[in-house]
């Protein structure tokens, strides 16, 4: 990483976590920094250029996109913090146990894995909505589902990983118990490696979230969601196009600062890797050997 | 009295799993049988490879034989239920080679000896400290090295750390993996004493495990050979140098 050699590590990660803490204040206190209902539909002032008024101006049934974008900030970041921690704990439960257990269970679970990686992800995701139907709901699930696999996948690695450590053998000698040797020598030695893997992941769930409500998957309108505002905008690409770059603007830079915040943390470990990228659990560098 | 018995125990390693048909097959230990007589060191002594781990795994209880039975004070390890094999886990603890993948390197050096303390005992937290500090004591380490994490200590420290949470619960028993051999030489000396005297002092038995037929000299009173997984040879360590098999000879000359 060019800029965390030329500035400094420590001070890198503390610029990009103050910028994505600033926008995430914005979502949450979206009420009282929007200027206007984002959805009060007022025809008189539609496609108004930005104006003190309307800083960013208003799309083509006169709603402020100011306001829109951030209570947009406010949806794409819940929803994906409802996936993200959905993914992480059903992970946890069953990526510990395959690792852990190994053998039978451990197989079958992880054939089960492999069939789900085996089909692109977007396209399954396309494919369950299209079966489930249409709807925020039915996005999320269908994103956990598919998301939780991966993350499945990488904690199982990391388990099987760490259990071969000389550290849970003598744990073990010590008479600890398996549950015991989980919350205290697993689970801990597992965090730091989940937090980077995490940070990476945001950005790609972001992705997803809005690009499917762009094409009309995910959430609905008129609630403010960046893809689907790019949705509603694109009919004015060429006459009024703040109205997909101010959404667009938007996902670039959050899906942005949580990359390079990840690969920030990540240093040049081999954990950086997205777990989409790699289907294969990353194995270097990890527990502490040497 | 022997203390730990192991009798004409094999393990296979097999490479598989359950959808592959082709199976791997490594036969890391063959016919092992040794004994561990109360208060003596055995030494086990072997090339890299020869499967000296496997068989301290399968002696401690952490790896189950394909065959033979391993008796600890009476009782098969692997056939006693889980209550009394908790009980005799207590009397059997372990230090293994490379220290620093032995401690949980997010845990500072007091809860890496409270660890068995916890599990088998319940003391209050001044008895607790005080536990502590005297096993720190024991093997020559100081009450300020507590709050440290395992990588602000050198190699020998953390051996030290090692060696105090096995003999925490005071076990009859101390399985010893190479646990010398990552050290450099003065360092060595010094554990090797150190682990003598406490045998002594404590009335500890040991199974030592090492490539190195100084060590083992030092602190063994009978050596077994261990050659590609069988015990080849057992003598007493006073005559060792009449060894007669070629695979000991080899080893123990290779020292001269
Ligand atoms: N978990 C394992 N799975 C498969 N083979 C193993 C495993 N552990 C050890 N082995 C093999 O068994 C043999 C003996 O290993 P080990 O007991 O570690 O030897 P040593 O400690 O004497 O160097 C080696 O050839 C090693 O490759
Ligand atoms: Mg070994």
């Amino acid at each position: 990483m060019l800029m965390s050699r030329l500035l400094g590590k420590q001070l890198v990660i503390s610029v990009l976590t103050t910028l994505l803490a600033l926008i995430t204040l914005a979502g949450i206190f979206a009420p009282f920094l929007a200027p206007h209902d984002p959805n009060l539909v007022d025809l008189s002032h539609k496609l108004n250029s930005p104006s003190l008024e309307f800083p960013l101006g208003t799309d083509q049934l006169g709603r402020c996109v100011l306001s829109r974008l951030l209570y947009g900030t406010r949806v794409t970041l819940s929803l994906t913090l409802l996936i993200v921690a959905s993914c992480v704990a059903i992970a946890l439960i069953i990526g510990s146990i395959a690792g852990y257990v190994g053998g039978l269970i451990d197989n079958i679970l992880m054939r089960v894995c492999d069939t789900i990686l085996s089909f692109p992800s977007f396209i399954l995701a396309i494919c369950l909505i299209s079966i489930w139907g249409v709807g925020w709901q039915q996005m999320v699930f269908v994103l956990i589902t598919i998301q939780s696999v991966y993350y499945t996948r990488f904690i199982r690695g990391l388990v099987t990983n760490l259990r071969q450590q000389n550290y849970i053998l003598a744990a073990k000698v010590c008479g600890s118990s398996p549950f015991l040797i989980m919350i205290r020598h697993i689970i801990p030695n597992l965090l730091s490696p989940l937090v980077i893997v995490v940070t990476l992941e945001i950005g790609w769930v972001i992705m997803d979230i809005s690009a499917l409500s762009f094409i009309g998957l995910g959430v609905q309108s008129p609630t403010p969601e960046w893809g689907a505002m790019i949705n509603e905008g694109k009919s004015f690409l060429l006459s009024h196009p703040r109205l997909l770059l101010a959404p667009g603007i938007m996902i670039f830079c959050v899906v942005a600062l949580f990359n390079l915040l990840g690969e920030t943390l990540g240093g040049k470990k081999g954990t950086t890797k997205s777990i989409r990228k790699s289907k294969k659990e990353p194995v270097e560098g990890l527990g502490g050997t040497q | 009295m022997s203390l730990l018995i192991a009798k004409q125990i094999s393990k296979t390693y097999t490479a598989s799993s359950w959808f592959q048909s082709k199976k791997k097959e490594h036969s890391a230990i063959t016919n092992v049988s040794f004994v561990v007589e109360s208060g003596m060191c055995l030494g086990i002594l072997g090339e890299s490879g020869a499967g000296k781990s496997t068989l301290g795994k399968i002696a401690l209880g952490l790896l189950p034989p394909d065959q033979g039975s391993i008796s600890f004070q009476g009782e098969d390890l692997y056939r006693v239920n889980r209550h009394k094999r908790k009980q005799l886990r207590r009397d059997l603890q372990v230090v293994f080679q490379d220290c620093y993948s032995a401690v949980n390197p997010r845990m500072t050096v007091k809860q890496i000896i409270e660890e068995p303390l916890r599990n088998f005992r319940r003391l209050s937290v001044s008895d607790e400290n005080r536990t502590v500090a005297n096993l720190l004591e024991t093997v020559g380490l100081t009450i300020n090295d507590m709050n440290k994490l395992p990588n602000q200590l050198s190699g020998g420290q953390l051996q030290r750390v090692n060696i105090a949470r096995a003999i925490a619960l005071e076990p009859k028993l101390i399985v010893l993996d190479e646990p010398v051999s990552s050290l450099d030489l003065i360092i060595q000396k010094q554990i090797l004493d150190h682990l003598k005297e406490l045998k002594e002092k404590i009335g500890l038995s040991y199974l030592f495990i090492s490539h190195d037929i100084a060590a083992v000299e030092v602190i063994s009173d009978r050596i077994a050979i261990l050659d590609k997984g069988e015990i080849v040879e057992t003598l007493d360590t006073s005559n060792m140098y009449a060894c007669t098999h070629p695979a000991s000879q080899k080893i123990i000359r290779s020292s001269l």
